[in-house]
């Protein structure tokens, strides 16, 4: 006799709030953003007001405790909106992934109580928007390779260099910049920094055009003896790569609930396109080469969704999750561009076409290989886990 | 001011519904379930006059199965303050359900009972007036807007070529047509304070109310016939066109 979760301590089942928040995130996201997508990829832009908006439900604050201004959920229930949001949008999606995951939970974990105070009801509320500051030219992969300096001056940083490829660059307010104190120390003299971008000799330098997620901004940023009041150093001079690494991991999971979001666009749209489009006489979804394509999706984003949730559910337990998000990303953003392909093959001529979704998710699936870690880091840092002692 | 809104929960209008095995129901399993649609209307309008004024108190109730509970919840995460639920079977004859309704109006008092003008699910708009009636208090039927007016209020409604302002003195019960916004989505913010609340719960029968109903008896259900195929006039010039689809619109569509 089948055992219920209660006896087997196995639970998925959303609790009443998980489930609400899911189910505000995907009205809004099929009513107010899925109608706009082919637009804010077309355009290259994605309109604030849409992004007011998501900060008036609370999403640009998820998991931001009441007192800071948040809504006071978990890391799950704002992996549910992640994933209904990519689902309509891959662009807004991961606006909203770079606010929250890279720059509301570093302050939000690293931050001393007067920062947290001082910055993240405004960030909280989508009044004011977010961005990490991590890759250079130079340096991606290999973070602690940085070349930005930070030298103390008085009660201020100084910051010289460029950073590279930084999400909602030209729109943020609030910058987490990472640079170096003393390159003799390598990693050791990285400083985490929380910069306004309104601040003297900080500048968007060029927008990068991209493949996909078009409607997000890919900025570089230029910082030119950028005066920044030490209190706005984030945890101490030397621990900013641990900084940096540790918000990567949980933004591992924001990504992963991204591709999963991007995953079930596909099937979704494949669906649809199936049942009704026919050939030989009969649809396309009674042939079998499509329903095992259709199939292999549908057991793949189940799986990506689940390792997902388990990450998630880590980081609001509070355990070690360096493991469960690297596997959940690597997994999921393979899913996602395997996913986009067959959804292309699934329209034929008409997935090639730009009045059609299949070729946007396409395009927007190849990032989340690449993007917070490539599958090659995600593999690497899986490796020295189940190798370590 | 206090405003109370009796909603029901229906099939989401997102649901395929499909005819169960006993051919006089829909098939529950899998169903999505949700506020009905001018239900929603109607707490948006609430909503809009506690926006204006923060002392208005906007409560929900419904009569329904447990389940109901849910639409309750989503309710106060958009921002309602109270609601409650009265467990009820779902085959309850709708006069009796307007009679236990009745009996929360008078315990809770409100100045205003806003109803959606129908349910989507089965579409009878039998509630709303029914419940005035046993109330025996004033209805003004699919109102767009309210204005409140010293102990009273005015009651807008859509006519064919403007509008018509009723004056009702309180308490009054109305069936609402539209909000003027669209219904708000449950912010997270409202969800957790939604959690904070308590959905105080009983059972129909402790009401006590006449249940002496006509009974309403569904015999059948069945779905629409399956829709056939389009037909295009592609031959002749656009008189010959329009004389063919004058033509097909009498004798085939029989909508001329």
């Amino acid at each position: 006799m089948a055992m219920t979760a209660i006896e087997t301590g196995f639970d998925l089942t959303l609790t009443e709030e998980q489930e609400l928040a899911r189910k505000t995130a995907h009205d809004f996201a099929a009513e107010k953003v899925l109608p706009r997508a082919a637009e804010i990829d077309e355009q290259a832009k994605i309109p604030r007001e849409l992004i007011a908006e998501m900060g008036a439900l609370g999403f640009m604050g998820a998991y931001v405790p009441e007192q800071y201004g948040g809504a006071g959920l978990d890391v799950l229930s704002y992996t549910l909106i992640v994933e209904e949001i990519n689902r309509a949008c891959a662009s807004t999606g991961v606006a909203l992934c770079s606010h929250v995951s890279l720059a509301v939970d570093p302050i939000l974990h690293h931050g001393s109580d007067e920062q947290k105070a001082r910055y993240l009801p405004a960030l909280a509320s989508g009044e004011r928007i977010g961005c990490f500051a991590l890759s250079e030219p130079a340096s991606g992969s290999d973070a602690a390779a940085m070349r930005t300096g930070a030298t103390r001056q008085g009660d201020s940083w100084i910051l010289n260099g460029t950073k590279n490829f930084i999400t909602n660059g030209s729109i943020a307010d609030v910058a987490i910049v990472f640079a170096q104190t003393d390159p003799t120390e390598r990693h050791k003299g990285i400083a985490a920094f929380i910069v306004e971008t309104k601040t003297p000799g900080f500048s968007v330098g060029k927008l990068e055009k991209k493949l996909g997620i078009r409607g997000s901004d890919t900025a570089q940023l230029v910082f030119q003896d950028c005066r920044v009041p030490a209190a706005n150093l984030l945890g101490e001079v030397g621990e900013g790569l641990r900084i940096a690494l540790s918000t990567l991991d949980g933004g591992r999971i924001s990504i992963a609930a991204q591709a999963v979001g991007i995953a079930r666009a596909c099937l979704e749209d494949s669906l649809a396109y199936a049942k009704q489009r026919e050939a030989f006489g009969k649809r396309i979804a009674d042939f079998q080469a499509i329903q095992w394509m259709l199939a292999d999706m549908a057991t793949e984003i189940d799986a990506a969704r689940l390792l997902t949730w388990r990450a998630a559910a880590a980081k609001d337990a509070g355990e070690d999750h360096i493991l469960a998000a690297a596997e959940a990303k690597l997994f999921a953003s393979d899913v996602a561009v395997r996913a986009a392909r067959d959804c292309v093959q699934i329209f034929g001529g008409y997935g090639y076409l730009k009045d059609f979704p299949a070729e946007r998710h396409y395009r927007d699936a190849k990032i989340t290989e690449i993007y917070e870690g490539t599958s090659e880091i995600m593999k690497l840092v899986i490796a020295e886990e189940i190798l370590k002692e | 001011m206090k405003i109370l809104i009796p909603l029901k929960q229906v099939p989401d209008s997102t649901v395929r519904v499909s005819v169960a095995a006993d051919g006089k129901s829909i098939k529950t399993e899998g169903v999505t379930w949700s506020i009905s649609p001018y239900d929603e209307y109607a707490i948006e309008m609430a909503l809009e006059r506690k926006d204006a004024d923060a002392s208005t108190v906007v409560a929900v109730v419904t009569v329904g199965p447990a389940r109901s509970r849910d639409a309750l919840r989503q309710a106060l995460a958009m921002g309602c303050d109270e609601a409650s639920l009265v467990v009820a079977e779902e085959t309850a004859a709708p006069l009796a359900v307007a009679r236990a309704l009745a009996k929360v109006v008078e315990e809770a008092k409100p100045d205003l009972v806003l109803c959606g003008k129908q349910a989507s699910d089965d579409d009878q708009g039998f509630i709303g007036p029914a419940l005035a009636e046993v109330l025996g208090w004033a209805h003004v039927a699919t109102i767009t807007k309210i204005v409140p007016a010293d102990g009273a209020a005015e009651l807008w409604r859509e006519v064919e070529g403007g509008h018509e302002v009723w004056k009702a003195k309180l308490p009054a019960l109305a069936t609402v047509h539209k909000s003027e916004k669209e219904p708000r989505y449950p912010s997270l913010p409202g969800i957790m304070k939604a959690k904070k609340k308590e959905i105080p719960e009983r059972a129909f029968a402790s009401l006590n109310v006449d249940s002496s109903a006509p009974a309403l008896e569904i015999v059948a259900m069945e779905p629409p016939p399956a829709r056939g195929a389009g037909k295009i006039l592609k031959d002749g010039d656009a008189k010959q066109t329009a004389q063919q689809l004058a033509t097909l619109l009498r004798d085939e569509a029989k909508v001329l």
